[in-house]
């Protein structure tokens, strides 16, 4: 009588969550996100269980909070590095509970850093050669570089204000770069990314500007025979 | 020979240098090995049963949209295809640093050791890979072309690795004993299922251990040659 009752309410068990992705910014620790299906007019509770590779043992998620809504953090405590995880996430309503399809996850391969930061932009008149800007940047804070536990590549583009057309320059491994050739009179955006050896790109950083003045040698000489 | 005659090696600093060029480009190949398995050899044999789960493939967004379509409810909760072929790895009682906090406090010679280890382990089972592979049909040529590259790459970089632990360890002889792998019946097995879940198994295993080992190099040669400043 009462699932009767319940299905003249519109209310039914949930609908099956999906598992989006994981990501790790550093392969020091990473995190899950879902999408909830319709919740069956009813309160649905999430629960994310996982298993690692060669263990039998069921853990529930041990944070909910750190990542947002619909997430899953894991610290460096439960974070390995050598241990593929099945994750799945169930949803549960008082009608009934679905979960989702299991996620694999091998943490070496879903590394997305933060964007590089302090990217400085600085004009630079040497004596006796060419002026050029100078991009200077630093790795995401959440990467450790230095030990080596990470190796990170950067891909830095720019143009000026008004073109369509980015420039784009590859620095491996680099935290600086000089362009020499740049349109005097223009205002340039300039922009950077990383990518681990094995991973995804990061998201491009803010735009930061610079104004090259008019009395900057132009960029392309050729350009001027006509 | 800038120090006179037979004072001639090369300096530990190169000798590194060439190491995580090679470890990073054996990790490289057996990453791209495993994925192209995967998407070629694995997907057609299971296309035409049905089908269980796959990995998830992130080097290739559009690879891993293609490998979703598949997943199997059926082998889903705990009993996937892909726990299945996840047997453990013949290096696995080898114990290995599990983070970086523990790699970071492990000493240089553990680190090196293990290093060897897991080099002079996979000695045979590539060599029985290339055999096998060649052998196979509908092998994509890329397939067997990197696994040829990577006996060859792990037969250097061991070469290498034994020169930089002389150099780091004077007069110290490395002669841990290593894991034995015993795979070759599983993959020449005629139970076709078996067969490829040991082939899945392998590769799995040699992406693992490659990028251990990249992982454990690259952090001894930020310790040893540039002070934890790389």
């Amino acid at each position: 009588l009462f699932l009767f009752a319940s299905l003249l309410n519109g209310q039914s068990p949930p609908e099956k969550p999906k598992l989006i992705k994981c990501r790790s910014p550093g392969k020091e620790t990473f995190t899950c996100w879902w999408e909830p299906g319709a919740d069956g007019g009813l309160p649905t509770n999430y629960t994310l269980t996982y298993r690692k590779e060669g263990e039998t043992l069921i853990h529930e998620c041990p944070d909910y909070k750190t990542g947002g809504p619909n997430s899953c953090y894991f610290s460096k405590k439960y974070t390995s590095i050598w241990k593929m995880y099945v994750i799945t996430v169930s949803a549960i309503n008082q009608m009934g509970i679905s979960s989702s399809d299991p996620l694999y996850v091998d943490v070496t391969y879903i590394v997305e850093p933060e964007p590089p930061v302090n990217l400085t932009l600085e004009l630079k008149y040497p004596e006796d050669r060419k002026p050029y800007l100078w991009i200077k940047w630093s790795p995401p804070t959440l990467t450790d570089v230095k030990s080596g536990w990470f190796s990170i590549q950067y891909e830095i583009r720019l143009k000026p204000e008004k073109a369509t057309d980015w420039e784009t320059h590859f620095a491996p491994k680099l935290t600086q770069l000089k362009i020499f050739n740049l349109y005097p009179g223009q205002k340039y955006l300039v922009q950077i990314r990383c990518k681990p050896d094995h991973g995804y790109w990061s998201e491009w950083s803010p735009e930061s500007f610079i104004q090259i003045p008019n009395d900057f040698p132009v960029k392309d000489t050729s350009m001027w025979i006509f | 020979c800038p120090n006179g005659p037979g004072n001639c090696q090369v300096s530990l600093r190169d000798l590194f240098d060439r190491a995580v060029m090679v470890s990073h480009y054996i990790h490289n190949l057996s990453s791209e090995m495993f994925n192209e398995f995967v998407s070629t050899v694995f997907l057609a044999y299971f296309q035409k049963k049905p089908f269980r789960s796959f990995i998830e493939c992130p080097n290739n967004p559009n690879e891993l949209n293609l490998l979703d379509r598949f997943q199997d409810k059926r082998y889903a909760q705990g009993k996937g295809f892909i726990t299945m072929a996840l047997n453990s790895c013949h290096t696995s009682s080898l114990p290995t640093p599990e983070d970086k906090e523990q790699a970071q406090q492990t000493h240089h010679e553990v680190l090196m050791s293990l290093i060897l280890g897991l080099l002079r382990s996979w000695n045979d089972p590539l060599y029985h890979l290339v055999t096998e592979v060649r052998g196979m049909k509908g092998v994509p040529d890329a397939i067997l072309s990197r696994a040829i590259e990577i006996e060859e790459e792990n037969k250097r970089l061991l070469e290498g690795m034994e020169m930089i632990f002389g150099q780091v360890i004077p007069g110290a002889k490395e002669t841990e004993p290593y894991p034995v792998w015993s795979g070759l019946p599983s993959l020449q097995t005629k139970d076709e299922d078996a067969r490829h879940s040991a082939f899945y198994n392998l590769l799995h295993c040699l992406r693992r251990d490659s990028s251990k080992i990249d992982t454990y190099l690259k952090l001894l040669n930020c310790r040893i040659i540039y002070n934890n400043n790389c």
